[in-house]
Order: C-alpha cells, then structure tokens, then sequence
C-alpha cells in the first residue's frame, strides 16, 4: 500500500535527512518507526502525507507515485491519511466535539452527515461524556484522543502517529497506543513514529529503525533496539 | 457546493470582524478612494455640461460695413448655407440689432443718450452662422477671410468665445487629471491596507489553516474565507461611498445651481446611480480581491 523506492531527501544546507530508503507496508499492518531525534522519522511520514516531496526515488501510495498527485487532487490524498502529532494540534477555541466537526466541515461534509458521525468517532476513542469540554479542559491523553477522532473522521486507510505520545505520562502512553492498535484491529494501517521504548515495545509489531537518515533494521516482530 | 460557500463566506465575514480597526481601516480608505472617483465623476459631468451650454451659445458673427446693401448680405447668406458644416445662418438687419441693442441696454440711460447723440443707426447688419460641431467655426472663419465678400465685412466676432472655451476645456482636464491622481494615491494606499490586513489574517489563522491541510480541506475552501473578506471590503465601502456621495450632492446642489443654473446634481445622482453604484462596486471589489489573491499567494502555502 505504501512502498519507498530509493528515496532521499536532502534538505537546502545539504543535510541528508533520509539516505536511498526501501520499504514497503502492506495493508492493515502496524509499523513503528523508531530513532532517536534527527535520526529522520518525521521526514519519512512527511513524505507519506505530501508535505514533503522527496529529492531522489519515488514515494508510492496504492501503486501511485505521490510526487505526480496534482495539487487540486492533493487534498483528496490527504483524507486518506489520518495524522496525530505530539502537538495535538486542536483548536484552542473548539470543543472536542466542534475539534472534530471542523474536520469534516471543511472538506465540504453536509451538517446531518457530521451530527451523526462525531459522536460516534468520540464514543470510540472514549470521549463521548467530554464532547463540549475545550482542550484547555482536557488532560493530554485526552487531547491526544480528540486529535485521533479528528484523523479517523474521514475513515482514512492509513493513521501516521508522529510522536503521540511524546507529550505524555507513560500510563496515559499506552493507553494510546492502545487505542492505536485497536484502530489497526479494525483494520486500518497504521504507522508510528517513536523514540520511546515501552511505546514500541507495548505494540510488540514491526519496527523499522532509522539511523541518520538510513535504515539499520527492519523485524517483522520487533523490539525498540538501537541495532 | 453551496454548503461550502456558505461555510466559507461565514469564515470570511468572521475575519471581517475578527479584523477590527485594520478592517475598519482598509474599508476607510477604499472608500475615500472610490468617493474622489464618484465626486470627479459628477464634477467632470458637471463641468462637460457647462461647456456643452457655453458652446451651444457660441456662433460666428459675420458684421457688415455699413454701406453693403441687404439684398448683398442676403447673397452671402444663401452661399453660406450651401456649405456642410453650416447648420443655420441668420440674418440681423441694422434695424434688428438696434431694437436688440436698445433692450439690452433699457436700463442703462448713459448708453441710451450717447445712442440719441450718435445720428441714424450705429449698428451693423449681420450675419449669425451657426455649425453642426463647435470645431466647424474655425472653417467658417477661414472660409470668409478669404470668400469674395470679404471686402465688405467689417469684423468676424468668434475668437472672444475661442480662448473663454478653451480656458474651460483646460480647467476641466486639470481638475479631472488632479482628482485621478487623488483618487489614484487612495486607490494604491487602500490596496496596501488590504495586502497587510489579509496577511495579518493568514497569519492569525495559520494553526487552522495548518489543520485544514492536515484534513484535506481543498485548496479553494481555504483560500475562499480571504477572497470573500476582499468581496466585503469592496461590497462595504462602495455603499458607503456612495451614501456619503449622495449626502454630498443634496447638500451641494443649492450652490452649484447658483453657478449652472440648469444644473440639477440631484436628478443626476439618481439618473446615474446604477451605473455609478456598479462601476464602484466593480472597482471596489475588484481591487480588493485582487490584492487578497496577491497576498494569499504570496503567504499562503498550500
């Protein structure tokens, strides 16, 4: 489903932020993406959601080369990719509830359509009784939760978690990683990108390591190492 | 499609107010600038008609000595009315512009006896020719200087009339140029004002712009909340602008009416005001959502 064919990506000053990467990730897998900071995992997700193009290779998403979506088809792309960040990126001025409407709003979905599927979205990831709390009035695990009902809103293919739980304690950790690998049982990808050990090994998945902008290892039933 | 343009234009008019005194500053402008534009044209329109008065009064008058025999005169004035330009010549007798000069001058007494001191009829015959175009005259003026008859006229009266018109002509041109140049500076400020205000907008709403990317929110749906603010702007000062016009012209009309008196500014307010109204309002718009489309492309990366 997602396929990196001798990708690199070097950035203006010459800083080779990914080095002729190969992979592939199949439909309805989990994947962690592990490294420590700079090693290029944010770079490579990036490249998944066309935020970036990449200098050499070919990025490919159901057979197509991203690099040739046209920028009026790049939205449609985009709401098949769900993204969650160590930021949540909510609205400050939103409640969950309008957080997640937001999304849907803006991609032109009629009002009964989002009446009827915010709740639903907020009741699996286990905030139906917060709805109308603000993020101010949210813990960090909750916010990270709206931020994940807003990325699922679109039913998308792929969820790309980048750091999610970098902000957080380590209980409220796993319990989104949880909720991530419940979403992956529902059947749809997802990719992680972490540098926290207890993280990565709780999903007990595949593991692709990335060290400074090259892959080191890649186990299909992977532990966090430093290979 | 609707339901984006709705959801859109909400955004937009929410910028609009969420924008404040920048909003109230753009809109002030353009409004200043649309309303010069709006007062030169009435002003130019004004001024044209005035001319077009003075104009019609002009005419060439052939004066005749006087020992040329009327039936003489009568001749030029047939051969003066074969020629195209010509569009009427009318012939004034000696005893005609007496009684013309003696009613012009009843109330003057000190005219009327130096009139009884001078014996007979002072006054000459003439010829009044009128043409179809102001700019005629000047072949009729030429055409007599050297026209056979020439020895029996006493003095052709247009070049009086010539310099008052161009005189006119000039002033009109010079305020025209003035108020373009006016109405022009104000039109580049309110641009300016626009430009900041958008960019100022885009960069309030970076985080939900960032987020609408994040989603897949089309291109158009992001970029229409700034258009749409550049709409109200246009939308909002050229109805300001033209209520202050009308304001203008209520209360103007009693003093330019003592300058032209056949002037009505205010039947011509209401004649004009549909074309007057979608000409700022095209303008007004225009302007401003040309410039929001300069300042999204030049901030807003999509």
């Amino acid at each position: 489903m997602i396929k990196f064919e001798n990708v690199s990506k070097i950035y203006r000053d010459d800083f080779v932020a990914l080095n002729d990467i190969n992979f592939e990730i199949q439909d309805g897998e989990f994947v962690s993406i592990v490294g420590s900071s700079g090693a290029g995992k944010s770079t490579l997700l990036r490249l998944i959601y066309a935020e970036e193009q990449p200098t050499e290779g070919a990025v490919f998403f159901n057979d197509v080369p991203i690099i040739e979506i046209s920028r009026r088809k790049l939205p449609f792309h985009r709401r098949n990719i769900g993204t969650v960040f160590q930021d949540f990126k909510l609205l400050p001025k939103k409640t969950a509830y309008e957080n997640v409407a937001y999304a849907m709003e803006v991609c032109g979905a009629p009002t009964e359509e989002i009446k009827s599927d915010v709740p639903q979205i907020l009741e699996i990831v286990g905030l139906a009784d917060k709805m109308n709390k603000f993020p101010s009035q949210l813990s960090g695990g909750e916010q990270q939760r709206v931020a994940m009902a807003r990325a699922l809103i679109h039913k998308p293919m792929v969820i790309v978690a980048d750091e999610p739980t970098g902000n957080l304690d380590p209980v409220t950790s796993v319990e989104i990683v949880q909720l991530l690998l419940k979403i992956n049982k529902l059947g749809t990808t997802v990719i992680l990108a972490s540098h926290d050990k207890d993280v990565v090994n709780k999903a007990a998945k595949r593991v692709i390591v990335l060290d400074r902008g090259n892959i080191i290892c890649d186990d299909a039933k992977g532990k966090y190492k430093i290979c | 499609m609707f339901l984006i343009l709705g959801r859109t234009f909400k955004e937009g008019i929410k910028n609009f107010v969420k924008n404040g005194l920048l909003s109230l500053a753009a809109v002030s402008v353009l409004t200043i600038s649309l309303l010069v534009g709006g007062i030169l044209f009435i002003t130019s329109e004004t001024a044209s008609q005035l001319l077009k008065d003075i104009e019609s009064k002009v005419n060439v008058t052939i004066h005749f000595k006087s020992d040329v025999e009327e039936n003489d005169i009568l001749e030029v004035k047939k051969e003066l009315e074969n020629y195209s330009e010509v569009d009427g010549v009318e012939y004034i007798s000696k005893e005609q512009a007496l009684e013309t000069f003696k009613k012009n001058n009843a109330n003057r007494p000190a005219v009327m006896q130096a009139l009884e001191v001078v014996e007979g009829n002072p006054l000459p015959a003439s010829l009044v020719v009128r043409t179809h175009d102001p700019s005629q005259y000047e072949t009729v003026v030429e055409y007599v200087a050297k026209a056979s008859f020439k020895e029996d006229v006493r003095e052709i009266n247009f070049e009086r009339h010539k310099e008052i018109i161009a005189k006119l002509v000039k002033i009109t041109s010079e305020v025209k140029k003035a108020g373009m140049v006016i109405a022009g500076f104000f039109a580049v400020v309110a641009a300016l004002l626009i430009f900041n205000t958008i960019r100022i907008a885009i960069f309030t709403h970076r985080q939900e712009i960032e987020i609408m990317r994040l989603v897949g929110a089309s291109n158009t749906y992001i970029r229409l909340p700034f258009i749409y603010e550049g709409i109200i702007y246009g939308l909002s000062s050229s109805v300001i602008s033209m209520t202050l016009l009308f304001f203008a012209v209520k209360y103007g009309t009693p003093y330019v009416s003592k300058i032209i008196p056949s002037k009505d500014l205010l039947s011509f307010y209401y004649e004009n005001i549909g074309m007057m109204f979608s000409v700022q309002l095209g303008v007004g718009i225009l302007l401003s959502v040309f410039t929001s489309i300069v300042a999204i492309r030049r901030y807003l990366k999509i």
